[in-house]
């Protein structure tokens, strides 16, 4: 048998990965990355459910509990939800995706790797180190003042890994712009690309602000001068206003890609164009712009005026437009298509239906009245949840499910996927959907005990954890095995359109033998009608 | 030189600028809370900053301003040079030189200025940690750029008509430092100058 | 030559603002000074930063970082504006 070079055959020793220019690689070192900073913010959760199973604060105490929630916000949101589908599948497959041969400055995106890594060993010593009680929002002024917990560590980390983040956007919008393939206009651009295009204007705008405002806390900190202390003039809402100003955005750094990913597998499995590409374009658009002018809606009760309060409720409301236009659009994909529920397919569908339940939940939240009532609660959490997990996570999954066979050049076992797909989507409703219900009755976040009465729901939330944890490690153990033993796959094994799909599996170093020129739009899987 | 995966130098070039603008951005952006700051502590504590400003080196300050506008006239000569393929190293050295000297007057105010700090209070305490904030982080930028110029000026004979596209990207960083300065000047040195 | 006459510019713009600031106006020495900061950056950005003769994509890029640091200061400025402090019973009227 002849064995052709691909990416992974291109040198063996941990020295060509490690100084590697090739984005494929470099995707892969993200992966596995991610992957572990995704265990370590779980064992964290896997605490949180332990402890909440009982009403008593008997398994760690308060303080312990308060650096478990800090960890896992932390680890979750800046070391795997912000990188996930733009550091691994967007630096795979964006070049592929256009028809170019790497992105626009491979060396820089090897150093945005080492600058995650780097961000992520403080942030570990920062844990070592003893933690951080402040929550991953770090308000003023117990982070800048109270507690006595790592705090400058921790912000070193995270400020650290931002510069990754900035890095990466960077590089995306610099390949999107100059080095689409012959052809390949703005608008036959595949959704994915238009999804992480978006997204990275958002990581380019968004993550100096954070950068700024946590150099502030912890120069605060540190002098015991700044910004944020009334005594000297300044105002904690300060922090607040810049905090959320970078991490209301943030949450569509996190669902945008998904949304990407979800608009290339439904037509894929439905047979069918999407439905209104050029709509769900803008609507992308739409969500990145939109999505800066509605921070103040985490402010709704610190003190922020009511005025300024309503105005943020207004935009809120606002941003749900174009995110249903989304939905509306791949529900639309999906009539008088021929479907087939693949694993990714599963996971797409689920993510839909996940999305649109946490999206819904969003609107109760953003009317000034109810969120009165339900911030702080579990109602929020499960709210953020739906769309970070049942949205982002849901849809990361079905793009490495989906683009396996590219990347490493192996099916993964089908039956497996879909039984994973359905432990999840079950683990996961079982996990969150009674915390709406606790929300709703009262229960307080970030609390490591409550009353009696909201036992039930609490242990059905920890059951449903435990469900969740096996939609996890079943596809570690089988995409692990697929890697070894595996069927073989060929270029196109879903017969998807794209340019991905033309080119080996996996693709060789320089992705195409020949320039590809493209033709004709996006999604052309309808027969000529 | 690596021109993998451009096509063309002309490409390059163009993917350079466009990063280093996008990059610029980001720059500005993460200057924006400490402006925001100020913005902030001025209108709630006019009073404290005015009097906190007033014993700032004005004179000291306005030279400073009118050095750094000075080394983006030679900055931009250097520039032009390279795309004319004619010589920028005299440019690039007097750049880098107004550069130091911005530097060491401002070490020099800066040593003057810390003992005004000790007798602060109050909001008064807030204006000098936004003044050491941003000028200091200012003078980090500072600092960077001029020796990007010294890595310019050592490797100067690589560039010319063909190639020049990182003498235009550091010139625009270069610029983009003195454009923050032009905020910072009259938010530090001319407050009521009239009453001091 | 463009540039010389734009440094020229920078400078008189510099006296100028230090200038104005030894005549008592009021809000509006504030108001003159950012505006003559905001007309020396312009300066900068056109003509040394090459602005003028660049494509739309690169005066798009520098224009969307001024946007977004006015939302930043604007959508902000809806709570600080409207803030209204109202003390507690038994709190110190100057409080």
């Amino acid at each position: 048998m002849v064995t052709v070079t691909n990416y992974l055959s291109d040198g063996f020793t941990l020295r060509s990965w490690l100084t590697t220019h090739d984005h494929k690689r470099i995707a892969v070192l993200y992966m596995v990355a991610i992957t572990a900073f995704f265990f370590l913010g779980g064992a964290a959760a896997t605490m949180i459910r332990l402890e909440l199973a009982t009403p008593q604060g008997d398994l760690v105490s308060a303080d312990t509990y308060n650096k478990l929630f800090t960890v896992h916000g932390v680890v979750m949101v800046w070391f795997f939800l912000i990188p996930s589908i733009p550091a691994v599948l967007g630096n795979f497959l964006v070049p592929l995706m256009i028809g170019a041969k790497d992105m626009a400055f491979p060396r820089l995106n090897l150093a945005s790797w080492y600058v995650y890594v780097l961000g992520g060993l403080f942030t570990v010593a920062a844990l070592v180190a003893g933690g951080v009680d402040t929550g991953w929002t770090f308000y003023t002024p117990y982070s800048t003042r109270f507690t006595d917990s790592n705090v400058i560590l921790v912000i070193l980390g995270v400020f650290i890994v931002g510069f990754s983040s900035i890095l990466t956007g960077l590089n995306i919008i610099v390949t999107v712009h100059k080095l689409r393939a012959p052809g390949l206009g703005w608008f036959r651009l595949p959704l994915f690309i238009w999804a992480n295009y978006a997204t990275s204007l958002i990581l380019l705008l968004a993550t100096p602000v954070l950068a700024m405002t946590l150099v502030l806390v912890a120069l605060e900190r540190f002098t015991g001068i700044g910004i944020f202390d009334p005594a000297l003039g300044g105002d904690p809402l300060l922090f607040q206003h810049l905090f959320w100003f970078y991490s209301h955005p943030a949450v569509y750094i996190m669902i945008l890609p998904a949304m990407g990913v979800a608009s290339e597998i439904i037509p894929c499995f439905a047979r069918r164009t999407v439905f209104g590409y050029r709509f769900m374009a803008y609507a992308i658009l739409g969500i990145a712009t939109l999505g800066f002018l509605v921070w103040g809606h985490h402010m709704f009760v610190s003190g922020q005026s009511m005025y300024a309060g309503m105005v943020f409720s207004m935009l809120s409301f606002l941003v749900a437009i174009p995110s249903a236009i989304k939905v509306f659009n791949w529900t639309a994909t999906l009539y008088k298509g021929s479907i087939f529920f693949s694993a990714p397919m599963l996971y797409a569908l689920g993510f839909v239906g996940l999305f649109t339940i946490g999206g819904l939940t969003g609107l109760f939240l953003a009317s000034l009245a109810l969120d009165v009532h339900l911030t702080d609660t579990y109602f929020v959490v499960a709210h953020f949840h739906y769309i970070m997990v049942g949205g982002s996570v849901m849809m990361y999954l079905g793009a490495l499910h989906f683009w396996w066979p590219k990347i490493s050049g192996r099916m993964y076992p089908e039956m497996l996927g879909r039984i994973a797909a359905l432990t999840l989507f079950l683990g996961f409703n079982l996990t969150f959907f009674p915390q709406y219900l606790l929300g709703w009755l009262g229960m307080p976040r970030r609390y490591h005990e409550y009353p009696p009465e909201f036992q039930l729901l609490n242990l059905f939330s920890s059951a449903g954890a435990a469900v969740l944890a096996v939609g996890y490690l079943l596809p570690l153990g089988y995409l692990g095995w697929s890697l070894f033993f595996g069927k073989r796959a060929p270029a196109n094994p879903w017969g998807a359109t794209g340019l991905e799909w033309q080119t080996p599996s996996p693709p060789p170093k320089h992705n195409f033998e020949e320039q590809p020129v493209v033709t004709r739009g996006p999604y052309a899987y309808d027969p000529v009608r | 030189m690596p021109t993998i995966p451009f096509d063309s130098r002309l490409e390059r070039r163009e993917a350079a600028l466009l990063a280093m603008w996008a990059f610029l951005v980001t720059e500005a952006l993460f200057f924006g809370p400490l402006f925001f700051g100020y913005v902030h502590g001025r209108i709630a504590n006019p009073a404290a900053f005015v009097s906190a400003s007033h014993p700032m080196h004005v004179v000291l300050g306005t030279l400073n301003t009118a050095l750094l506008m000075t080394s983006s006239l030679t900055m931009a000569l250097a520039v032009r040079g390279a795309q004319q393929g004619k010589a920028i190293r005299l440019w690039l050295a007097l750049t880098a030189l107004l550069g130091l000297a911005f530097l060491g007057i401002k070490a020099s105010e800066y040593w003057m200025e810390s003992s005004e700090v000790a007798k602060a209070s109050g909001a008064e305490l807030t204006f000098y940690f936004l003044y050491f904030a941003m000028t200091g982080l200012h003078a980090l930028h500072l600092t960077i750029g001029i020796g990007v110029v010294a890595w310019l000026w050592r490797h100067a004979a690589r560039f010319g008509r063909e190639y020049h596209a990182p003498v235009e990207v550091s010139g625009l960083y270069w610029h983009f430092v003195d454009v923050v300065w032009v905020f910072l000047y009259p938010m530090f040195y001319l407050l009521e100058r009239y009453n001091a | 030559m463009t540039y010389v006459l734009t440094w020229l510019a920078l400078m008189i713009l510099l006296a100028l603002t230090c200038a104005s600031s030894y005549f008592p106006m009021g809000p509006w020495n504030t108001i003159a000074n950012m505006g003559i900061s905001c007309a020396k950056a312009l300066l900068i950005a056109i003509f040394f930063m090459h602005l003028k003769n660049a494509g739309a994509l690169l005066r798009i890029a520098a224009f969307t970082g001024l946007v977004f640091l006015a939302i930043l200061f604007g959508l902000s400025w809806t709570d600080y504006a409207t803030r209204q402090i109202s003390p507690a019973p038994w709190q110190d009227p100057a409080a």
